[in-house]
């Protein structure tokens, strides 16, 4: 498996929080490690914390994955950082030697499970079939019939709403649409009572706000009319109603059917968002060099834990992806490990077929709330107090932490960079910059 | 995203039991599909929302932003200085711009200046923010922010320390359109090619400039100082602004054939006489007996501050004092630096002339008065030592420095604070004192003093940062106890880092401009 040494900002784009970075710049001293190793699989180093033990730190760079002895719950830990940040920088500290047995037998478990995952993969697509075919079909149809009941109960609500106009809506008209929300929840249509507290939550908030909650009201309703006949739909667009209902595709499901596609696939950039009660979202986004495809993976963490796989920006991996059933055929699970296969090709777009790809997406499915967008010759422009992006003629406005504004525009200096972005029909996030290959600027690196 | 929304939006906001529709949808097949969504509805509420449905979706297929017509900005000119290199340097300044001792901070600018090197991009908004919080760290920034600093801090207002003229401008743009920093950068410099040429321009832009921008600038006539300045001092002391009248008269000391130290001489002269004794000669000091007349036009402060120490008499002497050279009363009397100050120890007026000699001292710093005074520091002198210590070439201080840490009279961690204060940022102790101090520091730690120790511990980090080059390998292996407190770990791991960071820097080999 082919591994490549990453530079230290790629090794700092997967730290969890800036302290775990920040942390990590403290070790980065071969004085404080008595043990530092390398081969051509994994790093490995034992670093003298405050115990009497060192802690042993080791990385599978076929991930890259970490594990270390130590007992924090950031993951990767500021060790693991803190190896990748030294192997980076001071590669002549590392040891030639053979891999200790801590390191190869965690290796060798690595593969094993992988393994054992692969194998249960294929007993389960060839013949296990779920334990009771009929009960599950049963609960299935339960869970559809009840969904389609609440939304024709939605209907009838926002026909209500509308009847009496917006105008009147104060706090307490609104403690009703939390009501209504908790409704859609009960009716385990909880992707339903989402949207109705995303709609709520724009009500009285800026400017434009009666045409903004009017559109939220406008899909809310075409998702309703949708899951009323349902039945008339493909199989894709049912699928997409199950996701807007809240209602999570089996992984499994979609690592057996899902329609696949093996690609080199180009990490465009990851966006990883605190949700709420101590849940971390991440997003990473890819474009396949071969089939031209985008593709997000979606994955959750709890309470400070890491993924399980890491995506360095600014690299390709080799992959195999399973596609989500869907109009848009954005979502994707990785299905096996993937392995890196060096640096970035990124690609060179154009504004209007990026667009244009984002207009066949949400006519496939109207309710995709993000889209990787690949802009290419774009300026970032300060304008009054906000942030622009120049593409083409047309101003994009961007959403930027305030602190990467600044280096955004420092590595900038008024000329046309190439940003990947998050855009939500209205404003771009933007995910990673880049000129001439070279990854300049990652999300939330200042 | 009105245009559309216009059709429906009245009916929304009153609701459609008053408006039922239709609404006028735009022409277009849009408003067509949104049209025939909203009628086959069998409710104008639920029509509507349909209509709403269509237009929303259709928003999102089409949205791709506002044309924007306005020119664009300049971008940032051409760096003709290359980026900071190699990656270690990178790595330290990395670091230490975030975490680093102010000192540090301080010697890695101007050694990035002196190498003719700027920035790299990334890290020029946390350096345009550190210059915001320091002046002091202001003057070596401006010359490695590069083009592209200048330009990103001009579109920030609290970066407008930064936002001056290019360095490419060339000319005299520093000193029509500089910050404060460049336009003193910039005369000093013109001062030390034509000094009478530089006084000139500083004279016609007086009238314009702010009384702390005045003061700042007159102080900076220091540089090519003459006799020729006298007339420009001589109309400064009369300011408006107490400042700009101090630094004028702080200048007219250094200038002993001027008139104004000159008459202050002529005032002291009559109350310092020559006694004949029993069986020798003495000098006899008297403060003025009232205050003369004329005294206010030569700034002399003939009102005692109710808080004052001295009393009245010793204030006018004082005053006197503060005007008069101290080279006039070495002249004066054939006393050297040391014989007066054993002599004013004698006389009853010890504290208004010491407190005055010292205040010349600062003003026009002459070695022998400084050595004199650290020598044998006189109790009623309630200034800092180190101050004057400061004002010392840094063989000269580190002979008062040497001296106090072989003498072992005062604790380690009270030397390094003479010493640290001594040292100004951008400065090295030098190499017999930063090697005495750092031996003396590594026996310490080996006997377990840093654990109880917090105020050495607190200096150690600001020591690393000073210490002259050849001590930093015994700074990189000070000895660790197994016993160590985790506060004592992190201080001695922040040393490290101080001395790699410094290593690395010291690998930038200075280029001449």
């Amino acid at each position: 498996m082919a591994s490549m040494s990453l530079t230290s900002e790629a090794v700092l784009a997967l730290a969890p929080d800036a302290a775990s970075a920040k942390a990590a710049h403290g070790l980065v001293r071969p004085s404080q490690w008595p043990t530092l190793g390398a081969n051509d699989a994994a790093v490995w180093g034992e670093c003298q914390g405050s115990g009497a033990k060192p802690y042993q730190t080791q990385v599978d760079l076929a991930g890259p994955a970490f594990r270390c002895s130590c007992p924090s719950r950031k993951f990767p830990c500021k060790h693991g950082l803190a190896l990748m940040l030294m192997r980076a920088q001071q590669p002549a500290s590392f040891g030639e030697s053979g891999a200790p047995a801590w390191v190869t037998e965690w290796l060798a478990s690595r593969a094993d499970k992988a393994e054992k995952q692969a194998e249960k993969q294929a007993t389960k697509v060839a013949d296990a079939p779920p334990a009771d075919p009929a009960a599950a079909e049963k609960r299935e149809t339960q869970r559809w019939q009840r969904i389609e009941t609440a939304a024709q109960d939605l209907q009838r609500w926002l026909a209500d709403q509308i009847a009496r106009g917006l105008g009147v809506l104060d706090d307490t008209a609104l403690q009703a649409w939390a009501t209504m929300a908790r409704r859609m929840v009960d009716a385990q249509a909880p992707g339903l009572g989402q949207r109705i507290q995303a709609a709520a939550a724009g009500v009285r908030r800026g400017a434009d706000w009666p045409e903004q909650t009017l559109a939220r009201l406008g899909l809310l309703q075409l998702a309703c009319e949708a899951l009323g006949r349902r039945g008339q739909l493909s199989a894709g667009e049912q699928a997409d109603l199950r996701v807007v209902a809240g209602w999570p595709m089996d992984r499994d499901e979609v690592l057996a059917h899902g329609p696949r596609e093996a690609d080199r696939w180009t990490v465009l950039g990851s966006a990883t968002d605190e949700r709420d009660d101590r849940l971390t979202e991440r997003r990473v986004w890819l474009h396949g060099e071969r089939s031209g495809r985008r593709a997000f993976i979606l994955d959750h963490a709890f309470g400070g834990r890491g993924f399980e796989q890491s995506w360095v920006t600014g690299t390709a991996v080799e992959a195999t992806l399973a596609f989500f059933p869907s109009g848009s055929g954005l979502r994707a699970l990785l299905v096996d490990t993937a392995a890196s296969a060096g640096a970035a090709r990124w690609p060179a777009t154009q504004a209007t077929d990026e667009f244009q790809a984002v207009a066949r997406r949400v006519a496939g499915c109207p309710w995709v709330g993000l889209h990787p967008v690949v802009l290419c010759n774009a300026l970032p422009l300060r304008h009054g107090d906000r942030l622009l992006l120049i593409v083409d003629g047309r101003a994009l406005p961007l959403t930027v932490r305030d602190a990467d504004v600044w280096t955004l525009l420092a590595i900038s200096g008024g000329r046309p960079l190439n940003v990947a972005a998050e855009w939500d029909g209205q404003t771009l996030a933007p995910l990673t910059a880049w000129q001439c290959d070279e990854l300049l600027w990652l999300r939330g690196a200042a | 995203m009105s245009g559309p929304w216009t059709a429906l939006l009245p009916a929304a906001t009153v609701g459609t039991d008053r408006q039922p529709g239709p609404w006028p949808l735009p022409a277009g097949d849009i408003g067509a599909l949104a049209r025939q969504a909203a009628e086959s509805a069998t409710a104008p509420a639920t029509g509507l929302l349909r209509a709403a449905g269509v237009l929303a979706t259709c928003a999102l297929a089409a949205a791709q932003g506002p044309v924007w017509a306005e020119p664009l900005p300049a971008a940032a000119p051409d760096d003709a200085r290359p980026v900071l290199e190699p990656e270690a340097a990178l790595d330290a300044l990395t670091w230490l711009l975030q975490d680093g001792p102010a000192r540090l901070q301080y010697e890695a600018l101007l050694r990035i200046g002196q190498a003719g090197r700027r920035l790299p991009e990334r890290l020029l908004p946390q350096a345009l923010e550190l210059g915001r919080r320091s002046i002091a760290l202001r003057a070596p920034l401006l010359t490695v922010l590069g083009e592209r600093g200048l330009w990103l801090a001009a579109q920030r207002p609290d970066w407008a320390f930064a936002a001056g003229a290019s360095e490419a401008t060339g000319g005299d743009a520093a000193w029509t359109d500089g910050t404060l920093e460049q336009r003193r950068a910039w005369f000093t410099q013109a001062r030390r090619a034509d000094a009478a040429a530089a006084r000139e321009r500083l004279q016609a832009a007086l009238p314009e400039l702010p009384a702390r921008e005045r003061a700042d600038l007159v102080a900076t006539l220091a540089t090519g100082l003459s006799i020729d300045d006298e007339a420009l001092l001589d109309q400064l002391r009369t300011d408006r602004s107490r400042e700009v009248r101090q630094a004028a008269l702080n200048l007219l000391l250094r200038l002993p054939t001027a008139a104004h130290p000159q008459r202050a001489a002529a005032r002291l002269a009559p109350l310092l006489v020559l006694e004949r004794g029993l069986l020798r000669k003495r000098w006899q000091i008297d403060a003025p007996a009232a205050a003369a007349a004329d005294w206010k036009a030569d700034q002399i402060d003939a009102t005692r501050p109710q808080s004052d120490a001295l009393g009245e008499r010793a204030w006018w002497l004082y005053q006197l004092v503060r005007q008069t050279p101290l080279a006039w009363w070495s002249s004066h009397t054939g006393m050297t630096a040391a014989e007066l100050l054993a002599w004013a120890a004698g006389t009853d007026w010890s504290e208004a002339l010491v407190r005055g000699w010292a205040e010349v001292l600062f003003a026009a710093p002459a070695d022998d008065w400084c050595d004199a005074l650290l020598d044998h520091w006189p109790t009623s002198l309630r200034e800092d030592p180190a101050r004057m210590l400061g004002l010392l070439a840094p063989a000269a201080r580190d002979r008062h420095l040497l001296r106090y840490a072989r003498a072992g009279s005062q604790p380690t961690a009270s030397v390094l604070v003479h010493a640290l204060n001594a040292c100004p940022p951008g400065q090295a102790l030098s190499a017999e004192l930063s090697g005495l101090l750092a031996r003396t520091l590594s026996k310490q730690f080996g006997d377990g003093v840093l654990n109880t120790d917090y105020g050495l511990r607190s200096l150690l980090s600001e020591f690393a940062c000073a210490a002259h080059a050849d001590s930093l390998a015994t700074l990189d292996t000070l000895p660790r106890r197994a016993d160590e407190t985790p506060s004592c770990a992190e201080a001695l791991l922040t040393v490290e880092r101080i001395v790699s960071a410094r290593r690395a820097l010291h690998t930038l080999t200075p280029r001449t401009p």
